[in-house]
């Protein structure tokens, strides 16, 4: 489950990307981890997430948060679009001391400040050497940068360019396209602030 | 996944959801290529057709594997846990399965939106193998291989095409030139592409041997990431 891992993207619309996931270790502390997990979901509203979802069940673009903590039964999830946001989030998840991973995906440098600023050091990484193999079957870079925020390859391409040639024409706001996009990543770790931002960049080419 | 004739309305709406761009229209409807169709339901579930004419039927072996390996919301029976993957280094500050001087290996194969054959994944599982890698025993792929020693996937999956799946593998961070060398030869084998993905714990003093070795090799890789953040408990003593 690399789903977090592959997103492609510059170091300038990368700052606004930060994906989480809370997880249970198989066999070592899933004994009433549930409780904990609906309860990193309730700190991350506290925060303005741009996107929540739950492994099962959905993601916020399909269901209301407090449909996605009732209906939680795996690990969970949570996208924030500024540093700010996922400190002040990793600060009252360190103090609930819930006892689960907590995996943060994002800028390396970025991240590692965030969690220095609330006492915690990184633990293990995961790093991407990028795509392989036949890479003249891809799209172009503008639209794995918004296909790759769904790390199960559930936004197909063509969904990007209809939605950004309907943007081209004026029929829908990059706000209202991101929203068609998101449903389709159930996880919950596609982040439609910067799809938006992204999908108006390649409207307007 | 299937569309039922009598009822298309040929209005296109579920056209552009498919990840592998496997519907098209034929004769004023909408038709599902069977052989590219990875049952992934994301027509299904976009709620994108008007006349509900998108039907998906349980698929038996080897078809079934399509589903598996293509809808997160499905679990794998060798797993236990929904998805392609395993918890691999999310939870290693528990369970202590990547240790300093090791090295965690993921290919992805199909990723990102491309898909992928099992032919393809065995190729390359097949090359690792050779190079005395440590397949990950609780993931998806490795339940099809005939043998672990030589990554071989059974013959009767080979032709299926999912969404994607994922080699886990684990080796010295010695053998992490070799690997990498051997890894990229294969690569120009396949006919799809694959991500790569490389794990690493941390040294006390929070640095990671294999950037500095990626760094020396000149080897590219993306300036974000994942880290596990050291808040599971009880702390695996690695």
């Amino acid at each position: 489950m690399t789903h977090t891992l592959h997103r492609r993207g510059t170091a300038e619309n990368l700052r606004g990307d930060y994906a989480l996931i809370m997880l249970r270790a198989m066999g070592i502390n899933d004994d009433d981890y549930l409780p904990k997990v609906k309860e990193f979901l309730r700190i991350a509203l506290r925060h303005n997430p741009v996107n929540i979802g739950s492994e099962m069940k959905g993601c916020l673009y399909e269901f209301l948060p407090e449909e996605i903590i009732a209906g939680a039964k795996g690990d969970s999830h949570v996208v924030f679009d500024n540093s700010r946001a996922l400190t002040g989030f990793l600060k009252e998840v360190k103090e609930a001391d819930l006892g689960l991973s907590v995996v943060v995906s994002g800028i390396f440098e970025s991240v590692d400040e965030c969690l220095e600023q609330v006492g915690l050091k990184h633990h293990t990484g995961n790093f991407s050497l990028g795509i392989w193999g036949k890479t003249e079957k891809l799209p172009g870079d503008d639209i794995l940068e918004v296909t790759t925020m769904c790390g199960h390859g559930l936004i197909s391409t063509n969904l990007v360019k209809a939605v950004a040639k309907e943007i081209k024409t004026g029929t829908r706001t990059p706000e209202a396209a991101a929203k068609i996009l998101a449903p389709n990543c159930t996880c919950g770790v596609f982040n439609p602030a910067r799809a938006a931002r992204l999908l108006a960049a390649m409207a307007a080419k | 996944m299937k569309i039922t004739p009598d009822e298309c309305i040929a209005c296109e709406a579920c056209v552009p959801y498919c990840p592998v761009g496997a519907i098209s229209m034929k004769d004023d409807i909408a038709v599902i290529d069977q052989d590219e169709c990875v049952d992934c339901a994301v027509c299904l579930k976009s709620g994108s057709c008007p006349v509900d004419c998108i039907v998906f039927e349980p698929a038996p072996w080897p078809r079934s594997l399509r589903t598996v390996f293509s809808d997160p919301r499905t679990e794998h029976k060798a797993t236990g846990i929904a998805g392609r993957g395993t918890e691999e280094m999310k939870t290693n500050d528990i369970t202590g399965r990547f240790q300093r001087g090791w090295v965690g290996l993921g290919c992805e194969f199909g990723r990102p939106g491309i898909g992928t054959r099992f032919s393809d994944v065995d190729k390359v599982a097949q090359v690792l193998a050779k190079h005395g890698v440590a397949f990950e025993s609780k993931n998806p792929v490795t339940a099809l291989m005939e043998d672990v020693k030589t990554g071989k996937i059974r013959e009767d999956v080979l032709g299926e095409k999912v969404l994607s799946a994922i080699i886990e593998c684990l080796y010295p961070i010695e053998k992490f030139q070799e690997i990498i060398t051997a890894l990229k030869e294969v690569a120009k084998e396949v006919d799809t592409v694959f991500s790569v993905e490389v794990i690493n714990r941390a040294e006390p003093d929070g640095s990671y041997p294999l950037r500095k070795l990626l760094d020396e090799m000149s080897m590219p890789y993306y300036i974000n990431g994942k880290q596990c953040a050291g808040l599971g408990r009880p702390l695996a003593d690695v």
